[in-house]
């Protein structure tokens, strides 16, 4: 409790002192993105989507069975030893064995390509169901791979979540109905961490060799001396800014978060503060894509040019995000993630928002095919990086937000914790989630377990530290839309610690 | 204390005389100042003034620090009991987030407001007006213009001084980036501020000087209509008018239907007569640009979504209505007789004497005509009527009837159909 006898009269509750204020440096951010998820510009989508699910297994199934072999190695159930088989198809009736697959949810409710396409319907919008679970336990849960499909029953399902396209290990029998009675069932876990500042040490190295004498005197521990301070640095992300032409009940709070970032706001101690915010992370959804819900019967005849209506158009939305990215430049970096409102495709991996969106802000972007990250690094969805040594791997919400539409839970930060132990950072692509249909790489397989996970566009901020076998400990971040709780959140990026702000006005 | 007199003027120059909320970062950028030393002088200047006049000045507060109960932020690992079962390895989140709170308070609530705080990091004076905040969106109206992108300035150029500078910050040069940079806000900066103009509610003192800015804006557009050409002006009007078919253009569609013929004239005709009334429609963009800006400004509000939607309405369907002029000339008929009768008027002289190098006859021309129609506006209609002339060279336009009638140059001798009228280019291609 503050009363206001003990604020008045201090720090700038007072006549101007005459003091000369002394300019506050931000600290340096030590960036470098990954690419990924990034597409390339000769793309095909002549393809089919089953080659994800094929990579997507054969990338996880090596270490899944080390774990499941690890676990289940010799046991006896009743007299019968489990062992392993090698496809869905080779599940005996009565054998007791364990098999690695990938997760197909059987859900009525859930959008079916099939059923679109035998009922003609060829323009297919996106889904707006809230849930694809339903209470009624018409849901089935399926395991397959190239060779079948077999269901899954038992109890031990409702202990954890599933979604289609996780790969998991599942061990049981056949039961008479030609179901897969499962006892015990596992995942990948964590993928094995790399150690900080992996990138930039492996950058270095060639270059300078003054920095190599001192890495290879100390390589195990550390690298303390090599790697660039980071006392009290942090970044700062935030999601869901959601710029709109139409509504600016929350402009003064987007106002606040500008001058807070800028450091104008505040006294000079708070400020210092501000300025070890090395970088902002803006995760999706900054512009609000401006749907007129009711088109008005009276009206009379629109003018439309190629049944565009161009009167539908609005360039405030991103009018207004460009000049709140031109303000803060010149004193921030920021990474710019697309999310679902943004104009980028609308497929999984999203591809970065094209510079030409923002006239004044363009400047700061990096010139195409440069090695170097733009100071205004429009990047990918999913996107991964380094961020001050540690490996973060963030996206704008979309992968959680169709998990969640899977599970009969609100535990977003527990679907979370699934994905990394999944090993995929978007398990439900490209069955519900649209996806790239990709060939050669499935790139949503966590290779590296990341230090700092976040996802934005969320209807709330939480956050939890998980760790995995090897001693890998991950960070989970759930970033709120600033548009539903006006928050921003901070990441120290010393000890990975999270506090928020909220704004008010 | 020269110094603290600059501010002290400043500040009642702005927030008591001209009444509008001042933000420190306007008080900085005017007087150049550091944003924490404004601040202050905000703080000094709402002092001050309330000695001598309790109620004289209201200011906002800016206070962050943590709040007394925290918001509890849910912590995934607490209550997803089947995960944290099933995975052995998670541990058991007990990582609570420190929750800090930045919030803009009105002075009145201050004291409530530090209630709430367990500990309060800093405090500021954001803005002062001479009323109470309680539209905040009146100040964030204020608080953005504050910022130098805003105001189209170009804040790329880093003449703007940053509380926070960064010395790695990397641009890069590109050809041409400098006028795309400055030439962007300086068209929008024109809009932004004639939707002000037209949105004068809210400030007194600035509304004066737009009775004189309403006042010389038809000027040059009369000026405009009656000397370069008479034609060209009503023919887009009519067609804006007449095809509006929402908001504000409503209240003429009336008008127009009833007096489509009438139309194309009077809107040269009704600023002079009753320039209010047409005011809410008058942004046809090219005459706005004219128009001087009005310097000040704080205190109107923000332009509301309608008149923005509106204005990019009517923006469009200006577009709209240049392509399909060319391509379909028929869907208003009436749009035609303005177009045609120069073109009908070289037979229609009739000569009757041709002696002693004088010829005298009659020429049908079209007369204008004021005339107060069933709702009280004065519409100016254009009639075919018969003139006599006399004269002694053969094309020479007579001055005879109307003092204000611009179809002088119309009636020249060559035929200037095709210039008189750029309404439609398709009499250009129309059989002879």
């Amino acid at each position: 409790m503050v009363t206001l006898k003990d604020v008045l009269h201090s720090g700038l509750l007072q006549k101007p002192s005459g003091d000369e204020p002394k300019v506050l440096q931000r600290s340096e951010s030590n960036y470098t993105p990954l690419q990924t998820f990034n597409l390339g510009k000769d793309l095909q989508y002549q393809q089919q989507f089953a080659d994800i699910y094929f990579l997507r297994l054969t990338k996880i199934k090596p270490s899944l069975e080390e774990v499941a072999n690890s676990a289940w190695e010799g046991t006896v159930i009743g007299d019968e030893t489990a062992k392993k088989v090698e496809r869905v198809l080779d599940v005996r009736q009565g054998e007791l064995c364990w098999v690695v697959a990938t997760v197909y949810m059987d859900m009525p409710a859930k959008p079916n390509i099939l059923e679109d396409v035998s009922k003609d319907r060829w323009i297919s919008a996106p889904s707006t169901v809230q849930k694809y679970y339903s209470e009624d336990g018409l849901d089935s849960v399926m395991l397959e791979d190239e060779s079948g499909r077999i269901r899954l029953v038992g109890n031990v399902l409702k202990k954890y979540f599933l979604v289609t396209g996780c790969i998991i290990a599942a061990m049981g029998t056949e039961n008479a109905n030609g179901e897969f009675d499962i006892i015990d069932l596992k995942f990948a876990n964590l993928p094995p961490q790399p150690e900080r500042w992996e990138l930039s040490k492996s950058s270095q190295k060639g270059t300078k060799s003054g920095r190599k004498e001192t890495k290879i005197k100390d390589e195990d521990v550390e690298m303390i001396d090599s790697a660039p301070s980071t006392q009290g640095k942090k970044i700062a992300i935030v999601s869901g800014l959601e710029f709109s032409g139409s509504d600016s009940s929350y402009a003064m709070e987007l106002n606040l978060l500008l001058e807070f970032l800028l450091g104008d706001i505040l006294d000079p101690a708070a400020q210092s503060e501000t300025a070890q915010i090395s970088r902002l992370v803006i995760a999706g959804n900054s512009i609000t894509s401006e749907i007129k819900a009711v088109e008005e019967p009276t009206e009379k005849k629109l003018h439309k040019k190629y049944g565009y209506d161009s009167t539908a158009y609005n360039a405030q939305p991103s009018k207004l995000f460009d000049d709140f990215l031109s303000e803060l430049l010149p004193t921030i970096p920021i990474t710019l993630l697309p999310g679902l409102l943004d104009p980028a495709n609308a497929s999984y991996p999203q591809q970065p928002i094209h510079p030409a969106m923002f006239p004044k802000s363009r400047a700061y972007t990096s010139i195409p095919g440069a090695a170097e990250p733009g100071w205004l690094d429009t990047v990918t969805n999913p996107w991964e990086g380094e961020v001050e040594g540690w490996r973060v791997l963030g996206t704008s919400g979309q992968n959680l937000d169709d998990i969640f539409k899977y599970v009969d839970s609100d535990d977003r930060l527990g679907m979370m914790e699934a994905m990394c132990r999944w090993r995929c950072s978007a398990p439900t692509a490209p069955d519900t989630l649209w996806a790239y249909p990709f060939q050669d790489d499935e790139p949503f397989v966590m290779k590296e377990c990341p230090h700092l996970y976040f996802v934005g566009c969320q209807p709330e901020f939480g956050t939890t530290v998980i760790s995995g076998p090897d001693g890998q400990m991950v960070r989970l971040v759930l970033v709120p839309s600033f548009s539903a709780t006006r928050e921003v959140v901070l990441v120290d990026m010393e000890t990975l610690d999270v506090s928020t702000v909220k704004f008010t006005a | 204390m020269d110094a603290g007199a600059a501010y002290m003027k400043f500040l009642a120059q702005g927030v008591l005389l001209d009444s509008k909320v001042v933000t420190f970062r306007e008080v900085s950028r005017a007087l150049h100042v550091h944003n924490n030393t404004a601040k202050q002088m905000l703080y000094d200047f709402h002092k001050s003034e309330n000695e001598k006049r309790p109620g004289a000045v209201y200011v906002t507060y800016v206070v962050f620090g943590t709040k007394k109960k925290p918001t509890e932020h849910r912590n995934g690992a607490d209550d997803d009991v089947e995960m944290t079962s099933s995975m052995p390895d998670s541990s058991p989140g007990d990582v609570i987030a420190q929750a800090f709170s930045l919030d803009l308070i009105p002075e009145e609530l201050l004291e409530d407001a530090l209630e709430d705080y367990e500990e309060v990091r800093s405090i500021h004076v954001y803005s002062a007006a001479a009323h109470s905040a309680k539209d905040m969106a009146l100040l964030a109206d204020t608080a953005q213009e504050a910022h130098g992108s805003r105001n189209g300035e170009d804040n790329l150029s880093g003449d703007r001084d940053y509380v926070i500078t960064n010395p790695s910050v990397r641009r890069r040069e590109r050809k041409g980036a400098a006028t795309n940079v400055a030439a962007t806000p300086a068209g929008t900066k024109v809009t932004r501020k004639e939707i002000k103009s037209a949105f004068s509610k809210p400030a007194p003192a600035p509304s004066k000087l737009k009775e004189e800015v309403k006042a010389s804006q038809p000027a040059p557009e009369a000026e405009k209509a009656s000397s370069s050409a008479p034609a060209k002006k009503p023919t887009p009007s009519l067609k804006r008018g007449g095809s509006a078919n929402s908001g504000i253009m409503q209240a003429f569609s009336k008008a127009a239907t009833m007096a489509k013929k009438e139309k194309p004239t009077s809107q040269p005709a009704t600023p002079s007569g009753d320039d209010s009334s047409v005011q809410p429609m008058s942004d046809d963009g090219e005459d706005d640009s004219e128009m001087p800006q009005p310097k000040a400004r704080a205190g109107t509000g923000r332009k509301s979504r309608k008149e923005r939607e509106e204005e990019l309405r009517r923006m469009m369907e200006e577009e709209d209505e240049d392509e399909e002029e060319e391509k379909a000339p028929s869907p208003e008929p009436e749009e035609e007789p303005p177009a045609s009768p120069p073109a009908k008027e070289e037979p229609a002289e009739i000569m009757t004497t041709t002696s002693d190098g004088r010829r005298r006859g009659k020429r049908k021309i079209m007369r204008k005509k004021q005339i107060m129609d069933d709702q009280g506006y004065l519409v100016t209609i254009q009639e075919p009527g018969w003139e006599s002339f006399s004269e002694d060279e053969p094309a020479l336009p007579p001055k005879k009837t109307t003092s204000s009638a611009p179809p002088a140059p119309a009636a020249k001798g060559k035929k200037s159909g095709p210039k008189g009228n750029q309404g439609s280019i398709m009499s250009f291609f129309s059989k002879k």
